[in-house]
């Protein structure tokens, strides 16, 4: 049908199942935790400390301590939340669109994309939430008979379906991401000598133990989870835009906005899973589990969305002076690209248009160094587009009375930089304690791409 | 599970193991349970394993999207009628809200489903006949029955041996 060997072999070394069980579970196994384990979570710890001081500053103060103002009424704390929910789009992404397209070389990354995704969702979750104000009235957000008529929810309205969407994709993220795990937890409970390890392992195993009819129920059942998740990556990050493009604020009101966003959410998410594998495979020596070869095939996606993305900065600007709207060629010609803001604007441009093109060279994507610095830019530069899009259309809209400057206070930094800190110490955690590769995945792709016997052409 | 004697044919490649299970089948040899450390897709087809997931899953998913959306029409249309701007209560923008709660519903029930099936809860103390089996070992669980004799048993290793079992074991797990 199609050639399984395409991306060569996907685990070098021609390790047999046992190696395969010994290299994943031994560093969670492992009696203790590495130095640099304790040394990263204490700066992340240090992070969400001071986010947690300005969650406490922005619940006892109010929103009023941010640099929010009448017309900017919209800052870090929206940016910072579509920029997280963009980098939790990569984990469904990869688990569910590579298993759907038959890419083998998904298992390897997989967990640790799905992983991101739960911790990414979980900060972006944090900014609507602290935005509120009034957190303790949180739940009004829910639909539920009240006493207020009962007046019920507005059900047409994109900030409603944000919550219902967010909600549904944790959720449905978290789900599948543990029913992955649960084989590999029986495998590590049978691996352990370690009493308390082994009864942990059990209780989260739910009592795992991989016969026939049991692997064909959970690969039909995971199939299904993975098959029915995989539309919300579209939906969610659609909804996302729909806060904006269902405004009438110019640079927002457009209808390129929905795949747009998705299309940008998936660019960043790749970056960061690009980030965060060159450091795993790194640290823990994966380096026959994450091969080159990985790392060049997500350089090439990197490559074609970045393409995207520059058609989708330029169909925005030719719109713009399409529509003949005076107001939406401000935007775009005045604005951003000359404007106070012209920095960021320009950074977008170079960073996800231009500096991904870079991956068209083999020399830079055989370059892990560079290729790493390029994924690290690639998330700042998603930052900034959010920034871009937010901060310039909201402090110069229709009339210049209005216009009005916005820059951060210290405690939404504060509360950034705490997500920035959560997630990483959410990662840290994984990492010490939750099989980081699906094993069973990894040993079920290991015979037919990455060992060569005789008896292999038999069974394809 | 029981105290019924088992045979264990253990193998170490899953190529092999399903070639075995084809020739057991062929002997009309009850095969009890396949234990393996990955799915092994050929050795349901040949042990005629079905499972009837996907049909509950499309259950669950119109049960979903039928119940969202009486419950969107009976809040916004029958029990507190609100305009906004004019526009109808019943909107074709609940199709949102029943697409992305349709999947949840979905999603957790499938789980549900699997779980029920599979009898599996947090701490169930489920022995393995082998313990490798979830690290490198396929092995075949075949169950002795009261009426087999010394022959018939004997058969059944030797199938197992001759089709490249690296150990043969007994086990009453």
């Amino acid at each position: 049908m199609y050639n399984i060997k395409a991306r060569g072999v996907l685990i070098e070394g021609n390790k047999s199942y046992h190696d395969i069980t010994r290299d994943i579970t031994n560093p969670l196994l492992a009696k203790r935790t590495p130095s640099w384990w304790w040394i990263t979570a204490f700066f992340a710890s240090a992070m969400l400390a001071w986010g947690i001081w300005g969650f406490y500053n922005t619940i006892s103060v109010g929103i009023g301590t941010w640099g929010l103002n009448n017309s900017v009424s919209w800052g870090w704390a929206i940016i910072n939340f579509v920029w997280w929910i963009g980098i939790g789009h990569a984990g469904t992404a990869f688990s569910i669109f590579l298993l759907v397209l038959h890419q083998k070389w998904r298992t390897s990354i997989n967990r640790a994309a799905e992983a991101m995704t739960i911790f990414a969702v979980m900060a972006a979750g944090m900014f609507p939430l602290i935005h509120m104000g009034r957190i303790w009235n949180g739940f009004f957000i829910f639909p539920y008979p009240n006493t207020r008529g009962p007046l019920w929810d507005n059900f047409n309205s994109p900030l409603f379906w944000d919550v219902v969407a967010i909600s549904t994709y944790l959720t449905a993220s978290f789900l599948f991401w543990y029913v992955g795990m649960m084989p590999d937890f029986a495998t590590i409970r049978e691996r352990t000598t370690s009493k308390i390890k082994k009864s942990i392992y059990n209780v989260l195993s739910f009592g795992w133990v991989g016969s026939a009819r049991g692997w064909l129920r959970f690969e039909s059942a995971a199939l299904l989870m993975g098959g029915l998740t995989a539309p919300l990556v579209i939906s969610v990050h659609s909804i996302v835009a729909t806060d904006f493009a269902a405004g009438v604020v110019p640079g927002w009101h457009s209808t390129i906005f929905p795949p747009f966003f998705v299309v940008g959410a998936i660019f960043s998410g790749f970056a960061m899973v690009l980030t965060l594998m060159i450091i795993v495979r790194k640290v823990y020596k994966y380096e026959e589990y994450v091969t080159k070869k990985h790392l060049d095939a997500i350089t090439r996606i990197l490559t074609f969305v970045s393409l995207i993305m520059g058609v989708a900065y330029i169909s925005e600007i030719f719109v713009a002076w399409y529509s003949d709207s005076p107001y939406e060629m401000f935007v775009f010609f005045k604005n951003r690209a000359v404007g106070e803001y012209a920095y960021a604007y320009w950074a977008m441009i170079t960073f996800n248009a231009l500096m991904p093109q870079l991956f068209w060279f083999k020399k830079i994507r055989q370059n892990i160094t560079i290729v790493f610095i390029i994924s690290i830019f690639i998330n700042v530069g998603m930052w900034y587009e959010r920034f871009v899009i937010v901060v310039t259309s909201l402090s110069k809209t229709w009339l210049p009375s209005t216009w009005h400057g916005y820059s951060p206070t210290a405690t939404e930094i504060a509360i950034y930089i705490g997500t920035i800190g959560f997630f990483i110490l959410g990662i840290l955690l994984f990492l010490r304690f939750l099989p980081m590769m699906a094993i069973s995945e990894l040993k079920g792709i290991n015979k037919e791409t990455s060992i060569v016997t005789k008896n292999s052409e038999n069974h394809e | 599970m029981n105290n019924k004697n088992q045979i264990l044919g253990v193998f170490d490649d899953p190529d092999v193991v399903t070639d075995a299970v084809k020739v057991l089948v062929k002997h009309d040899v009850k095969i009890k349970d396949v234990f393996s450390p990955f799915p092994l897709e050929h050795v349901w087809e040949l042990l005629k394993l079905k499972t009837r997931i996907p049909y509950a899953t499309f259950i669950y998913g119109v049960l979903g999207t039928s119940s969202v959306f009486a419950f969107l029409y009976w809040t916004s249309v029958t029990d507190y009628p609100l305009t906004f701007g004019g526009k109808p209560h019943l909107s074709l923008s609940f199709v949102i809200i029943m697409f992305v709660l349709t999947i949840l519903f979905g999603v957790v029930l499938t789980l549900a489903t699997l779980l029920i099936r599979e009898k599996m809860w947090p701490g169930k103390n489920n022995p393995l006949p082998d313990h490798r089996s979830m690290d490198d070992k396929f092995v075949i669980v075949i169950e002795q029955g009261r009426d087999m004799d010394e022959k018939e048993i004997q058969k059944i290793n030797e199938l197992l041996k001759q089709n490249g079992a690296v150990e043969v074991n007994r086990s009453n797990v």
